[in-house]
């Protein structure tokens, strides 16, 4: 059986799968879709541009990500892989040669019909280094991409074989858009999507408008849709209440879901995420060098009791740096549980029975990083640590303590979906250094199945487990609230996202 | 200048490189260092410095990193919000203060000034913000009156500008208004007690003559002075209220600017914002030779 028999059965059973689910949710609540109608969704700040390959702002990849812009392939709800601008793919014997099958009829909302050319153009950005592009190792495996316009196909040629190439062109910096067109997308995007884009007012809204000639039949079902920019949480809220804004799918406070379940006119649904709450400790540097320093802090954090302090309940606890929608995900929350005595003991062992003192900065702009910090902190200092508590400007912590790995304690949110691959690199604001960890990862993207590949995963996931790197607090939900005649929209969050597409505007 | 000079030194020691925020936590090296050049981040800082000063007294503020637009442009696009949300915010603070200064002035040792007075330090002490939420909660979420925050552009809905424009320029008004009050107050009893009133008084002038024609106008000069500093105040505090209520503003357009690390947008608006706080002070020296014609300069 061929590679792309399998991925195609696979997404196939995947989508089976799928309307099964939304059809048993369908029978219970959601009414038929209907056409017509226009949509408001809050976002929280002004993109910078809206070119995805430009910038990895995760403003930019909610807008745009299937709305505008379309790769080969893309995540479904689900956060599977799905047949985006391909129909499908294929992958050579030796897994050197991986071959996409180009979709006929797809047009630009320029009305320029897509040619394998602009996929070539495309791919020979993202490899070249000084074009700027996003996130270039995503392509590292790509020596030369041909494009053969009568057949409609182009074909990826790699230097080895790789496991997770696939999956980097399902992400938002893999988009396809005319080639030649790289200049202007960033002000004004023209993709093969379901939503062309028309206006831009910064710092008050953007408005896309249903693309008459998308290539699937049946979709979108809105005429319009408008992304606004609201930067207070509670204004994004109150707009919401006043029927103002009809969704809120991102940075939604817990308190705000629960406020939503409760109003007649609003709606609250609760799902999966990839963020990992990570209480992050400088590993090269003392007291943290010392693994039974590490294992105390562990000991000594109760996880449960910060789900239920700073997110109302609402999160999942995790005991490495994976989120249970990760597809390789492995439950490690017993490695070192909840023992505030055997981290009074550690602390002894490693000579800090008297005490310990550290700073701990916490990240301005995040609000459940800040409420979690503020929880650890008392944690802490039941076992004897004292911790300097301070918050630090974004700009700041990303400068000194992300790229400068000058800091002892902080706590962020990982949010990217497969990003268990920072652990591989040393230089990386943890400073944890393990060669196994970069083996691991080279046979993961060598594997020849997906279950090998996450094999491999699992043993890095089991290895920093135990290695306590950080502590890996919770997996917070995916909230989105909205008024309640809007259905369709996506209720987990495998990749960054608020794809309207399927949505649609019932009573 | 001195402003630009410094605000430029302050940015320059302050950590965070915009090139870094665009292209991610995980950019390469070789990327960045690209989009730095592009940006002409890698020319040293006093050079950028001199290159941006002669630009700008050509009038050319540059583009800004964030939405590769000219500065200048951006700022005018945000005046259409700024200027009637300043204008009209001290509008509502004028209507609301002078009457109930003047009132509470005149009425001293009845009920009506103690409570001015009370009304105005509570008003003084109450965040802008937290009147601007209880508002919207109020007049948008309860009665459905007014839209939730947000900007309708005036070319395409003139009312629809003015109505969102109400309720931050209330917020903003009348926190503004309670210490002009409290002002406006002091400097009443203060002309009130002068002699000149006292010998129009004593000479049998109509009493309302007496505070219109001699105690208030004198007291204008003060007035006015209060007047200037309340539309810079009002100015600088619509920063805070343009986040509350989502409008499209130059407060706003700071705050992304500082936040991104868009230099040539963050200074463009230091020059705009001490240009206007000159400006005002220009326009209250001026109107003193025209209200009292002792102060004229020839």
């Amino acid at each position: 059986m061929s590679v792309s028999v399998r991925s195609y059965l696979r997404s196939f059973l995947a989508a089976l799968v799928a309307c099964a689910l939304t059809a048993g949710a369908a029978a219970q609540d959601a009414p038929a879709p209907q056409y017509g109608g226009e949509l408001v969704v809050a976002i929280t700040a002004d993109p910078p541009g809206w070119d995805p390959s430009v910038s990895t702002s995760q403003e930019i990849a909610r807008v745009v990500y299937h709305n505008v812009f379309e790769g080969l392939v893309r995540f479904d709800a689900a956060g599977e892989i799905v047949p985006a601008l391909a129909e499908s793919w294929s992958l050579s014997d030796d897994r050197l040669e991986l071959t996409f099958q180009l979709r006929e009829g797809v047009v630009f909302h320029d009305g320029t019909p897509l040619q394998a050319s602009d996929v070539v153009a495309k791919f020979e950005r993202a490899t070249d280094p000084d074009s700027g592009h996003t996130n270039p190792q995503y392509y590292d495996a790509i020596e030369s991409v041909v494009g053969d316009e009568e057949a409609g196909t182009v074909t990826f040629r790699l230097s080895r074989p790789s496991q997770g190439l696939l999956y980097n062109l399902a992400r938002p910096d893999s988009i396809i858009y005319p080639a030649g067109s790289a200049e202007t997308q960033r002000t004004n995007p023209v993709g093969t999507g379901p939503f062309r884009f028309v206006e831009y007012l910064e710092g008050s809204e953007v408005r896309l408008e249903a693309f008459a000639d998308y290539h699937q039949d049946g979709v979108p079902y809105l005429d319009a849709v408008t992304f606004r920019i609201i930067g207070d949480p509670n204004t994004r809220f109150a707009a919401l209440q006043a029927g103002d804004v009809d969704l809120i799918g991102t940075a939604l406070p817990p308190e705000q879901f629960l406020q939503a379940q409760q109003d007649p006119n609003l709606k609250g649904t609760e799902g999966t995420a990839t963020t990992e709450i990570t209480l992050a400790m400088n590993n090269a540097r003392a007291p943290f060098d010392d693994l039974r320093v590490r294992q105390a802090i562990t000991h000594a954090i109760d996880k449960d009791a910060i789900v239920d302090g700073a997110m109302f309940g609402l999160g999942a606890v995790i005991g490495t740096h994976m989120s249970p929608a990760e597809p390789y995900y492995v439950d490690l929350t017993d490695t070192y549980p909840y023992d505030p005595e055997r981290a009074r003991e550690l602390l002894e062992e490693a000579g800090y029975g008297d005490g310990l003192s550290f700073a701990f900065e916490l990240p301005e702009p995040y609000n459940i990083e800040r409420r979690s910090g503020q929880v650890i902190a008392q944690q802490l200092a039941e076992v004897g640590i004292d911790v300097e508590l301070s918050v630090v400007e974004w700009g700041t912590w990303i400068q000194r303590i992300f790229l400068g790995a000058d800091f002892d304690m902080t706590i962020i949110g990982h949010s990217e979906p497969r990003d268990i691959d920072v652990y591989a690199n040393p230089d990386y604001y943890y400073q944890y250094d393990n060669p196994r960890v970069a083996e691991l990862l080279a046979e993961a993207e060598a594997a020849t199945t997906e279950a090998e590949a996450n094999a491999a995963f699992q043993e890095i996931a089991r290895i920093i487990a135990e290695d306590a790197v950080n502590v890996w607090v919770f997996s917070p939900p995916y909230l989105v609230a909205a008024r309640t005649d809007v259905h369709g929209f996506w209720t987990d969050q495998p990749t960054p996202a608020i794809d309207v597409t399927g949505v649609y505007r019932a009573d | 200048m001195l402003a630009s000079l410094l605000v430029f030194v302050a940015l320059s020691s302050v950590p965070g490189d915009p090139a870094q925020l665009i292209l991610g936590l995980n950019a390469a090296p070789d990327a960045l260092a690209a989009l730095r050049s592009q940006l002409g981040l890698d020319v040293p800082a006093p050079q950028r410095y001199l290159a941006w000063l002669a630009g700008a007294l050509r009038g050319d503020l540059g583009e800004s990193i964030n939405y590769g637009r000219p500065v200048s442009a951006l700022i005018i696009d945000r005046l259409a919000v700024s200027v009637p949300l300043t204008l009209g915010a001290g509008l509502i603070a004028c209507l609301i203060a002078l009457p109930l200064g003047v009132t509470a002035a005149l009425r001293r040792g009845t009920w009506a000034d103690p409570l001015v007075t009370v009304a105005a330090q509570v008003g003084a002490a109450v965040p802008s913000f937290w009147l601007g939420l209880l508002f919207i909660l109020f007049f948008a979420v309860q009665l459905g009156w007014m839209p939730a925050g947000g900007f309708v552009p005036w070319e395409r809905d003139f009312v629809g500008a003015l109505r969102s424009l109400a309720l931050p320029m209330l917020a903003l008004g009348l926190g503004q208004a309670a210490v002009m009050t409290r002002m406006t107050r002091s400097a009443m009893i203060d002309a009130l007690g002068q002699d000149y009133v006292r010998t129009a008084r004593a000479k049998g002038l109509e009493p309302g003559t007496v505070v219109f024609g001699h105690a208030l106008r004198n007291a204008l000069v003060t007035l006015v002075t209060i007047l200037g500093l309340s539309l810079s105040n009002v100015f600088i505090g619509s920063i805070v209220i343009e986040q509350v209520f989502a409008l499209p503003g130059l407060g706003r357009l700071a705050l992304t600017a500082i936040g991104t690390r868009d230099f040539p947008l963050i200074q463009g608006e230091i020059v705009l914002y001490a240009s206007v706080i000159i400006l005002l002070g220009f326009l209250v020296d001026v109107s003193y030779g025209l209200l009292d014609p002792r102060i004229r300069i020839d």
